[in-house]
């Protein structure tokens, strides 16, 4: 047999084996790092006296401060929170990289200094079978590599990972409630000193109230929609690595490749809704 | 602090948001009622309004609970990231291999042909590959700086960013 048989053989051999397709962990990983709902949620959280502080006085007003100062000072920690969980989908998202284990580059500059030896019986077109032999064999190498490497990081990620979006759902919930408290307070302020401006010199003062309000009332439940947004957000990116997680020994097969692509496209269609609540 | 955990807290906050909602649905009523004056009014307000803040204060400490739980799971995510990146600079050392299994496969050819000088020259080229790929074993302790002169460093450079 000769060379260019052996390098057919081989090739043929070597495709046969499966590489990794890490597509689909790619794009759930791609998309959880750009979920930033909880970023923006934090930052109404830290700015909640700003909104408030015209409807209040007396003791409540002296307490909004003293709120206003520890909420500015939790705001860093709070948001390290999510730039740990965003740092670990970037990376997952690079490990699972089509070009990251790839090293087509070399091989490319491999094959230009491969010459044929007609000595040996390799011609022209062996050359090109060895340069393609070369690279399946090392993308398989590569391709184990890069599997085993995603193994390990969501098999070692998935504790922690589930316990801080667990405790990131926490915090949504607290901002939540707080800006619960903040909109009763700021219409509540309107409904309570409309109910004496009942009179005909009041007219004027009444229309302004009434168009000021309405726009409080928008804001506060386009508000709404983004804490449910993130909330469900956060559930799908948790899900979704359980699922990862779950089938992390059977990551080509069919049924997990779908299921972690429809989390993907979930978390993706999430963050777009909270886009057109911006708009 | 007599109440200890995150949930006491929230739970706690949450009472007080309660009785504000309470006080606040009595107050309308009053109003429309005409028992109370404007002033009286206001000023029941804004004790409703205090309640709140207090019960916001509480929904910062259950907050900063939250966070201070998370401290241990914030740093395995962490050292769990490095050590992904370790394992990319790992997979930066195969580039060596693929020089060797082309060798290899020349050595193969030549041995085919059973002349001594292909087949020297061929394992020298082996030879001088597997050396290299010992050698370049050494610096995977070493910083992330190390390969900033390698071919694939820029693997290196899209995790440090």
């Amino acid at each position: 047999m000769n060379a260019g048989k052996i390098a057919s053989v081989i090739l043929l051999t070597l495709s046969l084996l499966g590489c990794a397709n890490l597509d689909e962990v790619r794009e759930y990983a791609t998309e959880s790092a750009k979920f930033s709902a909880y970023t923006e949620l934090t930052t109404r959280f830290r700015d909640t006296y700003e909104r408030e502080q015209p409807y209040l006085s007396g003791e409540a007003a002296q307490q909004a401060q003293e709120n206003d100062r520890r909420r500015k000072a939790a705001y860093n920690d709070l948001l390290k929170i999510h730039r740990g969980v965003a740092l670990y989908m970037q990376t997952l998202a690079i490990l699972a990289g089509e070009d990251t284990f790839s090293l087509s580059g070399e091989i490319d500059s491999l094959a230009g200094g491969i010459k044929a030896y007609p000595d040996l019986g390799i011609d022209a077109k062996h050359v090109d079978a060895l340069a393609g032999i070369t690279k399946t064999v090392t993308k398989w190498i590569s391709a184990s590599r890069q599997q085993n490497a995603v193994r390990n990081m969501v098999r070692e990620g998935h504790e922690p990972l589930q316990t801080t979006l667990d405790g990131m759902n926490s915090l949504i919930r607290y901002y939540r409630k707080t800006n619960e408290n903040e909109h009763k307070t700021v219409l509540g302020f309107f409904e309570v000193e409309m109910l004496f401006l009942d009179t005909p010199e009041n007219k004027l003062l009444e229309a302004l109230a009434r168009a000021h309000l309405q726009n409080k009332v928008r804001e506060y439940s386009q508000a709404q929609q983004k804490y449910d947004n993130a909330e469900q957000g956060i559930m799908r990116i948790a899900e979704g690595h359980r699922k990862l997680f779950e089938g992390i020994d059977k990551l080509s097969s069919a049924e997990i490749r779908s299921a972690i692509s429809k989390f993907a496209k979930d978390i993706k269609s999430v963050r777009q809704n909270l886009q057109y609540v911006h708009e | 602090m007599a109440l200890k955990n995150q949930k006491q807290v929230e739970a706690f906050a949450d009472n007080i948001t309660a009785c504000a909602d309470d006080i606040h649905g009595r107050l309308i009523e009053a109003i429309k009622d005409k028992k109370i004056d404007q002033m009286t009014a206001q000023q029941i307000f804004q004790n409703e309004a205090s309640l709140r803040q207090h019960a916001n204060t509480l929904y910062i400490d259950a907050a900063n609970f939250v966070v201070d739980g998370l401290g241990e799971s914030h740093t395995s995510l962490i050292d769990l990231i490095g050590s992904a990146r370790e394992s990319i600079r790992t997979m930066e050392k195969l580039a060596g291999t693929i020089g060797l299994i082309a060798n290899l496969i020349l050595l193969a050819a030549a041995a085919c042909t059973a002349k001594p000088g292909p087949i020297l020259s061929a394992m020298k080229a082996v030879q001088s590959d597997i050396l290299a790929l010992n050698n370049s074993r050494e610096p995977l302790s070493d910083g992330i700086d190390d390969l900033a002169g390698d071919s694939s460093a820029h693997h290196t450079a899209i995790i440090r960013t």
